[in-house]
């Protein structure tokens, strides 16, 4: 049954091949990052503002170059708040100025007021600098699997308990 | 134990793999599907300034554009199998005299404009949301929905710009954008430009407009 232990070049082996596993989903995590310019391509959505085009754990692809336009009103924006840890995704309802000073107010649609209560204090507009990625492309509810995982963090430890077994019990 | 833990990563791999691809040709059929959106008319009703308070405890002053328009719309081919929503929005533009070409754009109304497939998400009263549904019973795509009249509609955002000061602005526009959320695949937008089936959004820009000066009440060129 567990045979691989006993055979330490196997276990050296297995080992090596899970951290390859690791590492190529982080080298294409790191890429795709690099692509699109943005700290945080692909985004999982948290709350309810923005229903019914988006609902918790429905996934998001992120751009954040600006090559072809500015980014611009009735655009779907990720953005950090100063401070605060938890990126928000709305949609720019207004845009006053162009380039990178442009001020920007944003929007949940599903909201009945726009964001000048979440942004800082004293902050009445985003900049484009606030700002890491335009929303281009959605997949629904794959991400709900993060959200499970954060709200009874139990999974956790089960999950990472199956790994560790499937890894040992695994031979080849 | 070779079998059990192999066969459920092979069985649970394999569905991945099938159902991306099947999402993946869900999404490719949205650039086979024609789009010809059109702009039968767009246009002013009344354009007011009145002076207000940002919210209730504020003493600052500002300007407030109140824009009524009416607007016909043929955007029935934005609805297809794969569609979630259509956002539509319309923005009032113009452009900043002392400052070159910078615009300012603001959003002055807009609308969640569902599928069939996706009413049961939609934000409304029990009642509304019923109703809703039954308007398209035994649908799975309502074309109609995006045939959009509306006449004098007031505004749902009055806007003003960061320095308060609207009124007596020339050269405003006020332009029509729509937004198609897919089900799944890339989010699109209005075009100017034809791309492949996908025609630009016809005739979609109001004639230019000025912001009256404050409080005074006009009825603009139509």
């Amino acid at each position: 049954m567990l045979s691989s232990l006993g055979n330490p070049r196997q276990a050296a082996a297995q080992i090596l091949n899970f951290g390859l596993v690791l590492s190529t989903a982080f080298m294409m995590w790191k890429g795709l990052s690099i692509v699109t310019d943005s700290p945080s391509p692909i985004v999982v959505v948290l709350s309810g503002s923005m229903e019914p085009a988006f609902q918790r754990g429905d996934l998001l692809f992120l751009w954040n170059r600006n090559w072809l336009q500015d980014t611009d009103v009735g655009e779907v924006v990720v953005y950090n708040v100063k401070d605060k840890e938890i990126p928000i995704v709305h949609r720019v309802v207004r845009k006053f100025g162009d380039g990178p000073e442009a001020k920007l107010l944003t929007k949940g649609d599903n909201n009945g007021a726009d964001d000048t209560d979440l942004y800082a204090k004293g902050q009445d507009y985003l900049v484009r600098k606030d700002i890491i990625g335009s929303v281009v492309g959605f997949i629904p509810f794959v991400g709900y699997v993060t959200i499970m995982l954060s709200e009874h963090p139990w999974l956790k430890t089960v999950m990472l308990g199956i790994m560790g077994l499937v890894v040992v019990l695994q031979r080849e | 134990m070779y079998s059990s833990i192999v066969r459920i990563q092979n069985t649970f791999g394999f569905f991945t793999t099938v159902a991306f691809c099947i999402a993946a040709l869900i999404a490719a059929s949205d650039f086979f599907s024609p789009r010809a959106p059109t702009v039968n008319s767009l246009k002013t009703t009344s354009v007011q300034v009145v002076r207000g308070r940002p919210h209730y405890y504020s003493t600052k002053k500002e300007e407030y554009a109140i824009i009524k328009f009416s607007l016909d719309a043929d955007l029935s081919d934005l609805f297809t199998w794969n569609t979630k929503q259509v956002f539509v929005y319309v923005t009032a533009e113009w452009p900043e005299i002392n400052g070159g070409n910078t615009t300012n754009k603001a959003v002055i109304w807009d609308s969640i404009i569902t599928s069939p497939s996706a009413d049961h998400l939609t934000n409304l009263g029990p009642a509304s949301k019923k109703k809703l549904i039954k308007s398209a019973k035994g649908k799975s795509i309502d074309k109609s929905r995006g045939k959009l009249s509306i006449k004098n509609q007031r505004p749902k955002y009055q806007i003003t710009h960061p320095t308060g000061k609207v009124a007596s602005k020339d050269g405003v526009q006020l332009k029509l954008h729509y937004n198609v959320q897919p089900w799944v695949g890339p989010l699109t937008w209005n075009q100017d430009k034809h791309i492949g089936l996908w025609k630009a959004l016809k005739n979609g820009v109001s004639k230019s407009f000025k912001f009256p000066a404050v409080k005074a009440k006009d009825i603009p060129r139509a």
